[in-house]
């Protein structure tokens, strides 16, 4: 986004400049959702001028500052206590409306109350005369129930209800109490009628495909294969709500269903094994070896513990006798496999050591030996030499070559750096299994000739937050054993886990339908029937007479299995003979949803034979088993896919002004270790909107100004006094994503706090917006005063921003970074604001303290309609507001605690209900 | 190596390899629908290492051996490099100013991964490349043909991270590997396809026939709303299925009969010159005989040993790297400049072959019809700059040449970095502004049809060509 003039900034207030900056990040994200253009990765950005119409409106913002000597202000949990006595969801029954026979429109009280009204209040300024919001409510349909003017309905009822409208300046237009009652009582009776109405009518199911990522987790989990596969398969976008299992956004091309078929034979030939076991390379590096080849060698720096530039020696790697003090200067090694069999050196503790100081790593030139494929096993065994909880130091691979001059590449090939925990006087083993199929390699590893060079180097890294690396705690190694392939077992149990053992092996027409019925039940989630299997066993033969053993024939009909469309797409309807209830799904159903809203991924075993006897959907049954869920690894797929999904946590992929990486990866992680914690913890899902304790690691703490957090793993600290911090709404994620690269984005801020967290997405704006592209050179010509006085008569861009604005107004005390600041250069920030319904904000504590006393039923509904989305795998509609409203009355009812909720969506009528109508049973 | 089936194994099919055979399940293969049969429009693109000579003007060599000509976009001047393209001079169009931007400043030993892909490969870490500008073409062109495209190059495989022995990267910017030796693509080429790939070619086909079969009933068991939702997947199974056929296709229709007379298959870079001359001959071949209508051949890796190195056998000289560290020795310069001249007396050649060569498929010459390019990533020593490119042909979709287009500013006299042999050359500042050659990548990927405004990050077309 480009700069506005400088010179035209100096000229301008304080207001205007916080004017500008809210402008030049003016993404009009409503302008391209009413272009029907998908919100997310667009290489251009169509810019609205308009938001500088809220220059007006921060002044007015600064006008309603409140008086900060305020003697004692609430806490904000007792503000948490105070506004859940407002709520209506407390008092209301918790029961879907009950209409009785077919519900008809209400226009009685329609034309005799309620038409009045809006002819006296609001034609004015939505009818005939002006059209503001695009509105006009005298050609407004005022049956519900048809259908057709529901959505405008919905926006009339939002500002009603919010007290929004009419505007507090117009007093000619002012309504009464009793008469704001009347209408939106009215207004939602329709509603609900209209929403049990068009639940028979609806357009919208779960049949979908899966999502790349649900592929990648459904073929490892089926399969046993520890890594993804399917990188290579187009990435998803995200549908107008923020999510990626919208069946609309989830298509199919034909490279995409090629892909599927070799993606999944390539996965098959990896998880099954032909032949007998391969013999493993085994490099068993023993330190006293190491270090008595290098002390003998010519130009060794040897020294000793005793010496007095001993520190200096241990600024670098080296070998070191804990017994004699005696150490030697290590920059590299080269080491040659053993037989598999000679365990030399092994287990026994040696005293001697290879010692990394911070940032230390060895090398290890292991020549040209790993084969190309099967698990490489690392394990070392590693000690630290001090165990002060200040200090904190992990282990890192990295994997490299150097083929010749200037062609050399180095890569980090473990998934994440492994914290060493132990003591050395007590050391640990530290595996790490990395896919040699899938790191760079080195491609001239089987050359004859020596040149380029052949060989690959593993590197050992400590990745420590110690500084001074001079006197502090080091690792000290005194094993290190490289094993590929690494197999736990023979055969592996992936390959057993198809083709497992059997009396029937020698018969393979028996063995084959016994292979094919497990393998299907598990991939396409359901028992599988005599015709099927005769299906899979037809084209069985056919390959078999093609390839020469039994597996290859097998392992193409699986993969053929795993291109069809029962696998690759959630699909619902009813196996015969279980299917007593037409409206609810079979237990094989409620298994799919379950795992693929938890795991977002294929049932297990234990689902799946539950479902298979019926009892899945028993009330305990269904409790106990999303208990399990939720306890297992698997659901930290959840937490991260959600949380990334809810907050468009995608948004920190497109900004660039984060430049530490791992400042940029804590910033993502925080709300989905804040999520994962309060969801063991069963907590308030209040704690999102504030909590007096933050997620964080060493990282991010420093970035918060949070004392005394050491190491890489997220832990839950109080947020302390002055940190402006506590809930998502103030992560560094939110707060980075949401700025123009270099200053805070107030526009943006208020978008997001809109649509992600109220669930009120600003409304398209009128057709008459101008859409600005801001790489043209004629526009960027133009001062920032000259567009102001370009766009100031448009008024109807001003009743748009004036309610997104001052949300994101009150985010001024935090820069682009996420970090609070007073200033902005010499000026100080200006925070407040003012609500369009004239509720000012006074910075982010205002904004909080306001969420937290009036709008709690909002946010409940909002994170109840979210999840729910989530789970269905679907945009919710119109026709699920009293399943929504019903939710919120139950989590508000059972105390809006986290886990409790997804208990009440998975118990839910909406949850366990058939999403598709119309459907044709046999 | 006589039986296809044994030179293309399966894991090369599923790898794929430097002859992208019309199969499915091959990343490879092309997707869209392609072109008719109207008049074949071809591209082929010439990789050189090491760059070319450039002298500062004041040397004495400057006059007979700086690479690029002098004078205007017209009425230019070729030094004795390129005399050789003097009778081409109307067929051909040089080109100074262009560059990748992405790795303008890094060294120009790592920089041939990035000369079709213009991708930030970088010098040194991980390592991620792009797809190829012939292999987007490919993807345009590649259903017509029986080979979406040939891959070839004097040292053959991938080559290493920044050490490329292959100038083609697939879609997800993975190397494609190349052939090396002129037998084994003559084979592929040209003698009939295996019993592999029929069978697999049958397995695909019950595959896709199964699921079909499969979708159907599952269509019957489920709304008519998801029914409509499920028509996507059969239609993709559909359209693979019409691939299958085109493929199946190839593998029944018998390969062209080509006249073998100027071909030695045994040739290796060792006999630089018969070797040189059956590479571009069997480009020409499949280009005449329509096998495939997309060619790269890399003339060795970049820095170092390799069998390209002897090349410069051709012309009696030492190991062609050398050449390049050799220049500020005796008749350094002159050396340089005469293996670049042989370098381009054989484009040359397969230029004038193409221009002899009436279209057998369509109107005008073979070369009116073939976008043939001749270029490095480096130009001065190691300097990742003005890359010295030719191009020949194209006339028929858009191109004239007999020009010599500079692009950028200050450095029209192609002084900025002149006369280095150090590596200060290429990291020391220049202040000369270069244009992006993916302009020229998109100007010429429009001419082919293919619809795209950006490639490589880089948006916006090439004036003048």
């Amino acid at each position: 986004m480009p700069e506005p003039s400088k010179k035209a900034v100096d000229t301008l207030d304080v207001s205007i400049h916080r004017a500008q900056r809210a402008t030049r990040g003016c993404t009009c994200s409503q302008a391209m959702r009413f272009a029907g253009i998908p919100q997310g990765r667009l290489g251009f950005v169509r810019t609205c001028l308009l938001a500088v119409s809220m220059l007006m409106l921060s002044m007015d913002a600064k006008a309603a500052e409140p008086d900060s000597d305020d003697p004692k202000p609430a806490t904000m949990e007792s503000l948490k206590i105070e506004g859940r006595r407002k709520s209506n969801f407390l008092s209301q029954q918790a029961s879907k409306p009950v209409v009785a026979g077919i519900p008809s429109a209400d226009l009685k009280q329609y034309h005799e109350v309620i038409q009045p009204l809006l002819k006296t209040k609001c034609m004015d300024c939505h009818g005939p005369d002006e059209e503001h919001a695009n509105l006009r409510i005298d050609q407004i349909n005022p049956d519900l129930l048809s259908g057709e003017s529901v959505e405008r309905w919905r926006e009339i009822y939002k500002v009603l209800s919010n007290s929004e409208m009419p505007p507090d300046d117009e007093p000619t237009y002012a309504i009464t109490d009793d008469d704001r009652k009347a209408m939106v009582a009215w207004i939602s009776g329709e509603m609900n009628k209209a929403s049990f109405v068009r639940r028979n009518t609806s357009e919208h199911t779960s049949f979908r495909r899966l999502t790349k990522q649900e592929y990648n987790y459904a073929i490892q989990d089926l399969l046993g294969l520890p890594y993804a596969i399917g990188n290579s398969l187009p990435t998803e976008t995200a549908s107008e709500d923020g999510f990626i299992k919208n069946s609309e956004m989830l298509q199919m091309s034909a490279m995409q269903f090629e892909r599927y078929r070799s993606l999944a034979l390539d996965a098959l030939k990896r998880v099954t094994v032909l032949g007998p076991r391969p013999e493993s390379v085994v490099y068993d590096i023993s330190m006293q070896e190491q270090m008595e080849k290098l002390a003998s060698a010519k130009n060794a720096k040897v020294f000793n513990q005793a010496d007095e530039d001993f520190k200096n020696n241990q600024r670098r790697q080296h070998f070191f006798n804990t017994e004699t003090g005696e150490g030697v200067t290590f920059s590299n090694g080269s080491v040659k496999p053993r037989g598999e069999s000679a365990d030399v050196a092994g287990t026994d503790s040696s005293p001697v050591v290879l010692s990394l100081g911070a940032s230390n790593e060895s090398k290890w030139n292991l020549d040209r030996f790993l084969p190309d494929e099967g698990i490489m096993r690392v394990s070392v065994r590693v000690g630290r030499t001090s165990m002060l909880s200040d200090e904190y130091a992990s282990l890192r691979l990295i994997f490299s070559a150097h083929t010749s001059n200037n062609a050399n590449f180095s890569e980090v090939i473990s998934d994440r750096d492994v914290p060493v925990t132990s003591a050395a006087t007590d050391p640990q083993y530290i595996h790490f299994d990395i896919p040699l199929s899938e790191i760079q390699r080195n491609p001239f590893r089987k050359l004859e000739t020596t040149f380029p060079r052949r060989d690959e180097f593993l590197h050992i890294r400590n990745v420590s937050s110690i500084r001074n690396n001079k006197e502090r705690m080091r690792l000290h190694i005194d094993h290190i054993k490289i094993t590929a392939p690494f197999y736990e077992q023979w055969p592996p149990k992936s390959h057993t886990g198809i083709f497992f053992p059997s009396g029937n092996r020698a018969d393979e027409n028996i063995y084959g339908r016994e292979v094919l019925e497990r393998f299907l039940e598990r991939a396409w989630r359901r028992s599988v029937s005599a015709h099927e299997l005769d299906q899979f066993m037809g084209l069985f033969a056919n390959y078999r007479a093609q390839l020469p053993s039994f597996e290859e024939a097998m392992i193409e009909v699986l993969a053929t299995a795993l291109a069809a469309p029962e696998f690759l797409y959630l699909t619902e309807y009813s196996v015969k003979g279980q299917d007593d209830d037409a409206e609810r799904i079979s237990d094989f159903e409620l298994a799919s949803r379950l795992s693929f809203f938890l795991w977002s991924s294929v049932p297990d075993d234990e689902l799946l034979e539950l479902a298979t006897d019926g009892q899945l959907s028993t009330s305990a049954k269904l409790r106990e088993q999303v208990e399990r869920m939720l306890a297992d690894p698997k659901a930290s797929r959840f937490h991260e896919s959600f949380v990334s999904q809810w907050l468009g946590l995608e948004g920190l992929e497109s900004i660039t002004h984060v430049k530490d990486v791992e400042l940029l990866s804590a910033m993502r992680e925080e709300p989905i270790a804040f999520f994962a914690d309060l969801l063991r913890r069963n907590g308030s899902v209040l704690d999102f909107l504030h909590s007096e304790y933050v997620l964080v690691n060493e990282r991010l703490a420093s970035h918060y100004g949070v004392r005394d957090v050491f190491g890489p793993e997220f832990q839950r600290v109080p947020a302390g006094k002055n940190n402006h911090r506590g809930g998502l709404l103030t992560g560094a994620a939110v707060m980075a994503m949401n700025s123009d690269g270099s200053d805070s984005n107030p526009l943006k801020r208020g978008v997001w706090l809109l649509e992600r967290v109220l669930d009120d997405p600003p409304p398209p704006p009128p057709p008459d917006v101008p859409e600005v592209d801001l790489t043209d050179p004629r526009i960027l010509e133009m001062t920032l005063k000259e567009r102001i006085v370009d766009h100031r008569n448009k008024a109807a861009c001003a009743s748009c921003h004036s309610r997104i604005d001052p949300w994101g107004i009150a985010f001024e005390n935090y820069d682009a970074l996420g970090v609070f600041r007073t200033k902005v250069g010499a000026q100080p920030v200006d925070a407040n604001a003012t609500l369009f319904n004239q509720q000012p904000l006074a910075g982010i504590d205002g904004l909080k303290r306001y969420l937290l006393s009036d709008r709690q039923d909002q946010f409940i509904r909002a994170i109840v309609h979210k999840m729910t989305a989530y789970s269905l795998g679907r945009p919710l509609t119109f026709a699920d507001r009293s399943d929504v409203d019903k939710l919120a009355i139950e989590l508000r009812q059972s105390g809006d605690q986290l886990e409790d909720l997804i208990h009440l969506i998975t118990a839910s009528d909406i949850f366990n209900a058939k999403q598709a109508t119309g459907s044709e049973h046999e | 190596m006589s039986d296809m089936s044994r030179g293309l194994n399966r894991r090369n099919f599923l790898r794929g390899s430097g002859l992208a055979l019309g199969l499915p399940w091959l990343e490879s293969t092309a997707v869209s629908a392609g072109e008719s049969s109207t008049t074949p429009k071809r591209f082929m693109s010439v990789y050189h290492p090491d760059g070319v000579g450039l002298p500062l003007k004041s040397d004495p060599a400057w006059k007979d051996w700086s690479w690029f000509p002098r004078g205007g976009e017209r009425d230019f001047e070729l030094t004795k490099v390129l005399d050789v393209l003097e009778p081409l001079r109307n067929e051909i169009t040089i080109y100074s100013g262009l560059s990748h931007p992405a790795s303008r400043k890094v060294h120009g030993h790592s920089n041939a991964d990035q000369y079709l892909t213009g991708a930030a490969t970088g010098g040194h870490g991980a390592y991620k490349n792009s797809v190829s500008l012939d292999q987007v073409i490919a993807q345009h062109t590649g259903d017509a043909t029986r080979h979406a495209s040939l891959v070839m190059s004097t040292n053959g495989g991938i080559g290493g991270p920044r050490g490329a022995q292959t100038q083609s990267f697939n879609q997800e910017g993975r190397p494609i590997p190349a052939m090396n030796k002129p037998k084994e693509i003559f084979d592929t080429l040209f003698l009939a396809s295996g019993k592999d790939a029929q069978e697999k070619l049958a397995r695909s086909k019950s595959a896709l026939d199964f699921l079909i079969e499969n979708t159907r009933s599952l269509g019957r068991k489920i709304s008519q709303q998801d029914q409509r939702k499920l028509q996507q997947y059969l239609d993709a199974v559909r359209d693979t299925e019409v691939k299958l056929e085109r493929a199946q296709k190839w593998v029944n229709t018998p390969v062209p009969e080509v006249d073998t007379q100027r071909l030695h298959l045994d040739a290796g870079p060792e006999e630089a010159r018969l070797y040189f001359q059956t590479m571009y001959e069997l480009i020409y071949l499949s280009f005449f005989s329509d096998s495939t209508r997309v060619a790269t051949f890399q003339l060795g890796r970049e820095n170092g040993e390799g069998p390209h190195d002897l090349l410069s056998k051709a012309v009696d000289l030492g190991m062609a790297h050398g050449l390049t560290h050799d220049v500020k020795k005796p008749d350094g310069w002159k050396n340089l400049g005469t293996y670049n001249r042989y370098q381009a007396s054989e484009f040359g050649r397969f230029v004038k072959r193409l221009k002899d060569t009436a279209e057998p498929n369509g109107h005008g010459t073979l070369l009116d019809n073939t976008f043939a390019m001749h270029g490095s990533a480096s130009s001065s020593f190691h300097l990742s700059r003005n890359y010295p490119i030719i191009s020949a042909g194209g006339k028929n979709f858009g191109f004239t040449n007999g020009r010599y287009l500079k692009f950028g500013k200050g450095n029209e006299d192609n002084q900025a970095g002149a006369g280095i042999v150090s590596d200060a050359g290429w990291r020391g500042k220049i202040s000369a502004e270069e244009e992006p050659l993916a302009l020229l990548f998109i100007t010429l990927l429009q001419r082919f049809g293919v619809e795209t405004e950006t490639f490589a990050g880089v948006s916006g077309t090439l004036d003048r060509v």
